[in-house]
């Protein structure tokens, strides 16, 4: 095989590998040696595998290979190469949380998104770089270096899914998983100028995912199109009795992403980012460019005004930090050494939230959703821009806190997407955000997957 | 910003939470605790129904599944 030929390997969608796979003309085996072989060659530029499981993923690439020459097809993810959060349990394989906390720790049962992948034939290239238990930041005193944005390696890939951003853009997996509590998807899909869904709250199980905050955290995919987020949703979704917070209702069908959105009614929420964060300019004026590519799509757009974003910060803000004490109350007060600093403050900040405040911060969240609920009967989705700025250099010393608008919709539960909107001068992705109506995952990913079909962007791949 | 508690009192929280933080530590976690001051000002004051139950209430179908 060629040099050009693996180049485009790596670039392949999920769509367009399983069709090629079920086709027979590409082979499972080829395309994960592929995959082993970009990260052999790349990712030491990146940081995006805390551990690579070659011998096991060449095993599996082998079984599908074997599977699909006899007739067994398993659907759209069997033979392909998918990435796992290092906050996803792995069965006898470490799980680390990116944490030199948990440096040791090998679980003893898969994480159920985990059993399912697996069922659905993907073939799993290791586990991801995430920040430190998934809220620490991007940090230079952990056991493992941080990811760095493929798009400009002296840019900061967002996270708390870096290494699920970064693996994705450079075309070495095809698809990861990531969590949201905070933002942790949509906030490295949208610096690292790919697609990634916080699916509706419950509808994908969080079993055997270490948590960070119980009402917020979201399990959900990282691909470069939203159809492809699509395809992973189809092995995800669904109720799973293991997980107590699981919507334990069917999954909905995401197979159609083509149907036209004539009429559908988007709402801009622009407070968001004219008043209460407000964005760059170059920011705004690509959103505008998008806003002008759903209109061209027959979508009626119109302003929406909702709550402020300071009212689901501050509730999100009270019930993520008392949730992530009570998670790591026990090894702040006896190892609080092997936190980083970024990590050991945020989780510290949840020891003085009284039980009162968290009470009323739930008591808001109801109110916000109900609130939302009223909104979202005279539109179909909400938009607004992915982040604030385009990706930063990445500094030791800066939260990122105030960087996206995500929070409001892990406080909703709502389906939030996060696509690629163009490009800065210098070549650092933008993003759009799409948010719908609880269960309405499959709508979110269509207008998204529309809007990349209608526009140039995933056509660019970073230069590494 | 600057944080409404005192650093003597903040130090106080922090032996009440079972925390050994460092000098260093505590420089770190006192001023960042001014953001949540902020965030804590605007959940006490809202004006909730004092029926307004928190958003996650207990729903037995779910955990007895088939048993009720």
């Amino acid at each position: 095989m060629n040099a050009e030929t693996h180049s485009s390997l790596g670039y392949l969608t999920i769509a367009e590998a399983a069709e090629l796979i079920q086709s027979r003309k590409l082979s499972p085996v080829d395309l994960a040696t592929h995959a082993f072989s970009r990260i052999k060659t790349l990712d030491s530029k990146l940081n995006s595998h805390l551990l690579v499981l070659e011998e096991q993923g060449m095993q599996a690439a082998r079984a599908a290979e074997s599977e699909i020459a006899g007739g067994h097809y398993r659907g759209k993810l069997h033979g392909i190469p998918i990435g796992l959060k290092d906050i996803y349990n792995t069965a006898g394989i470490r799980t680390t949380a990116h944490s030199a906390v948990l440096a040791d720790h090998v679980p003893m049962a898969d994480a159920t998104t985990v059993v399912k992948l697996r069922e659905a034939g993907a073939i799993f290239t290791g586990k991801l770089a995430t920040w430190e238990f998934a809220i620490g930041g991007t940090s230079f005193d952990l056991p493992w270096p941080s990811a760095r944005n493929p798009w400009n390696t002296d840019h900061d890939p967002a996270g708390s899914s870096s290494g699920s951003g970064a693996a994705v853009a450079a075309g070495l997996v095809l698809g990861a998983m990531g969590s949201d509590t905070g933002g942790s998807i949509r906030g490295p899909a949208a610096w690292c100028g790919i697609a990634g869904l916080k699916p509706t709250y419950g509808l994908v199980s969080k079993a055997g995912v270490l948590p960070l905050s119980y009402a917020l955290d979201h399990a959900g995919p990282m691909c470069w199109t939203a159809e492809d987020c699509a395809i992973m949703m189809t092995a995800l979704a669904g109720p799973d009795a293991s997980d107590p917070c699981s919507a334990m209702v069917e999954a909905p069908d995401f197979s159609d992403m083509s149907s036209p959105i004539t009429g559908l009614r988007v709402g801009v929420v622009r407070h968001f980012f004219e008043k209460d964060l407000p964005c760059e300019p170059d920011v705004a004026a690509s959103f505008e460019a998008a806003l002008d590519v759903l209109r061209g799509l027959g979508c009626v757009v119109s302003d929406v005004t909702i709550a402020p974003f300071s009212a689901y910060g501050a509730a999100a803000g009270q019930i993520s930090r008392a949730e992530g004490f009570s998670i790591h109350e026990h090894w702040l007060q006896t190892v609080p050494e092997k936190y980083g600093a970024i990590g050991r403050q945020r989780l510290s900040a949840g020891a003085f939230v009284r039980g009162v405040d968290y009470v009323n911060a739930q008591r808001e969240r109801a109110r916000l959703i109900a609130e939302l609920a009223v909104t979202m009967q005279s539109v179909d989705v909400l938009v607004f821009p992915g982040a604030r700025s385009v990706a930063p250099k990445i500094a030791s010393d800066r939260s990122l806190g105030g960087a996206f608008y995500n929070r409001a919709f892990n406080l909703t539960g709502s389906p939030a997407l996060s696509v690629c909107s163009g490009f800065s001068p210098a070549g650092l992705p933008y993003a759009l955000q799409i948010v719908g109506r609880p269960f309405e995952d499959p709508l979110v990913l269509r207008v998204g997957s529309l809007y990349e079909t209608a526009t140039p962007w995933r056509g660019r791949r970073p230069i590494l | 910003m600057k944080p409404n508690i005192s650093r003597e009192d903040f130090e106080a929280l922090v032996r009440r939470a079972g925390l050994t933080l460092s000098p260093a530590q505590i420089d770190g976690l006192h001023p960042a605790w001014a953001h949540v001051e902020q965030m804590l000002a605007r959940i006490r004051t809202h004006g909730r129904d004092r029926a307004a139950e928190p958003a996650h209430t207990f729903n037995p179908a779910e955990f007895f599944a088939g048993e009720i």
